[in-house]
């Protein structure tokens, strides 16, 4: 086997500009920086600067994102809604994945996402990752929170404590992070489909591997090759312990 | 950066949610040493993104959103507010050499302790070797943290289960290896290994264990009913 692979560097192909959706640009009003870094799609990677948000190049400017930026800066209920209109029925959908949850325990879970969103919106951070990237993070927190609830454990921990701290991550590796999101998300469609179900089954059922293997009648060793070639043909990064080169 | 890191398998469940409680906390305080695994966990998360995007939604009422709506101006939980630890003075006296530092460990460490290192009751197991456990509320995987002195051994032992280490100071040898602050090693039932503190400096780590311990040396054997796992 060979000791240490990392993936090509895909050139990307910069931000979708049609994804902006002209009804959450309207409520920009003071400074346009949504617009602005559209245009400026090549790889500057600037900081912000004194006077004017010269945000990194290729910074999402997705609808969602925006409608973040507008719940954090002025509680605005109408961006909030639409927000909740977009991702309350995949919160929903996430909950019930693989029975997950009964469905009144889904409609707790949407309703704690939800009001989690409004709450910590000032803690999004749009250079960062996208909005999606954002609220499946928190979904996935919360669920896992809930799972443990109804376990009745007793810790002192919150899903969210597990969370690393990436706020000094320079705007040059926050670009990096959110084209390989892109690109991920864009190869995410060419997978064969028993690599799609063993990824769902891992991330949207939340079944451990162990799991997913009494569940689909496979040896485990087969269901972690299987999620692990369908990671690497996303191209994630993975240096592989270097002892073992 | 650390040299050893968990397996892609490890750093999928992590990002997926899936992995026990006590184990997650354990490679949360690896990435903390990590940036290659964190980039990693960073990737792994946008494949767990791009699946919940690509969901059937499921309809969800008016009426849940008007209950939500209606409930937005609720004070939110204070712990909503990042953990602000108290990160002074958190050093370890230790029994009669000099004092070990603190600085460098992971928040969420530094959170289950609650306090100092030298508050934590240790317990002696040999001459080199003390252990204190840390209560995570993880019902099936003991969490601890190991004191090795500089030069000290920890007796040859199997593991029935698995064992997680994370070295958070010092560091020590296994005749497979040589792990420094931020490696992170994970053991299964087959192995058998006798770390070795390297002999400048005294070794902790954090261990994750989901069964007790087997010691194989005939000289510690008749310690190990005395090893029950803590869980919890």
């Amino acid at each position: 086997m060979s000791g240490t692979w990392i993936c090509s560097q895909l050139p990307c192909s910069g931000v979708p500009t049609d994804d902006l959706n002209p009804r959450c640009k309207a409520y920009f009003t003071s400074q346009d920086w949504g617009q602005q870094n559209v245009e400026n799609t090549q790889s500057e990677t600037k900081s912000r600067g004194t006077d004017a948000w010269t945000a990194p190049s290729g910074r999402r400017t997705d609808e969602w994102s925006e409608c973040l930026v507008l719940i954090a800066e002025k509680h605005d209920r109408a961006a909030y809604t639409r927000l909740f209109r977009h991702f309350a029925p995949l919160i929903k959908a996430f909950a019930l994945s693989g029975s997950a949850l009964s469905a009144t325990h889904a409609d707790e879970l949407v309703q704690e996402v939800m009001l989690k969103i409004w709450q910590k919106a000032g803690a999004f951070n749009p250079e960062k990752a996208a909005a999606s990237t954002w609220v499946y993070t928190i979904a996935r927190n919360c669920r896992t929170d809930m799972f443990r609830r109804l376990q009745k454990f007793d810790t002192p921990l919150a899903a969210e404590d597990f969370s690393q701290d990436q706020d000094d991550e320079e705007p040059f590796s926050q670009l990096q992070s959110r084209r390989s999101a892109e690109r991920i998300k864009s190869m995410m469609g060419n997978l064969p489909s028993d690599q799609t179900q063993i990824l769902a089954k891992v991330y949207m059922e939340g079944k451990s591997h162990a799991e997913a293997a009494a569940e689909l009648d496979l040896p485990l060793g087969t269901v972690k090759s299987r999620v692990r070639l369908a990671v690497q043909k996303l191209q994630v990064q993975f240096e592989r312990t270097r002892a073992t080169d | 950066m650390p040299k050893y890191r968990p397996d892609l398998d490890i750093l999928i469940e992590y990002a997926a949610g899936t992995l026990p409680l006590a184990q997650a906390a354990c490679v949360t305080a690896h990435l903390n040493y990590c940036e290659d695994s964190a980039k990693t966990v960073q990737q792994l998360q946008a494949v767990g993104t791009a699946l919940f995007e690509s969901l059937d939604p499921e309809p969800v009422g008016d009426a849940l959103l008007n209950r939500v709506l209606g409930r937005l101006d609720e004070e939110p939980p204070l712990s909503y507010d990042s953990y602000q630890g108290d990160a002074q003075n958190l050093e370890l006296k230790s029994d009669n050499e000099g004092v070990i530092e603190m600085d460098a460990t992971p928040s969420l460490l530094r959170r289950l302790m609650d306090g100092n290192f030298s508050d934590l009751p240790w317990k002696r197991i040999t001459d080199s070797l003390r252990t204190t456990r840390i209560k995570t509320g993880d019902p099936n995987y003991e969490f601890s943290l190991l004191h090795i002195k500089a030069g000290g051994e920890i007796p040859h032992h199997d593991h029935h289960g698995s064992e997680m280490t994370l070295v958070l100071q010092g560091g020590f040898t296994d005749g497979e290896g040589e792990y420094h602050a931020g490696d992170f090693i994970y053991k299964t039932s087959e192995d058998v290994h006798a770390p070795r503190a390297f002999d400048d400096e005294d070794c902790i780590c954090l261990a994750v264990l989901d069964a007790p311990l087997k010691f194989t040396g005939w000289k510690y054997r008749w310690m190990n009913p005395f090893l029950r796992l803590q869980a919890g």
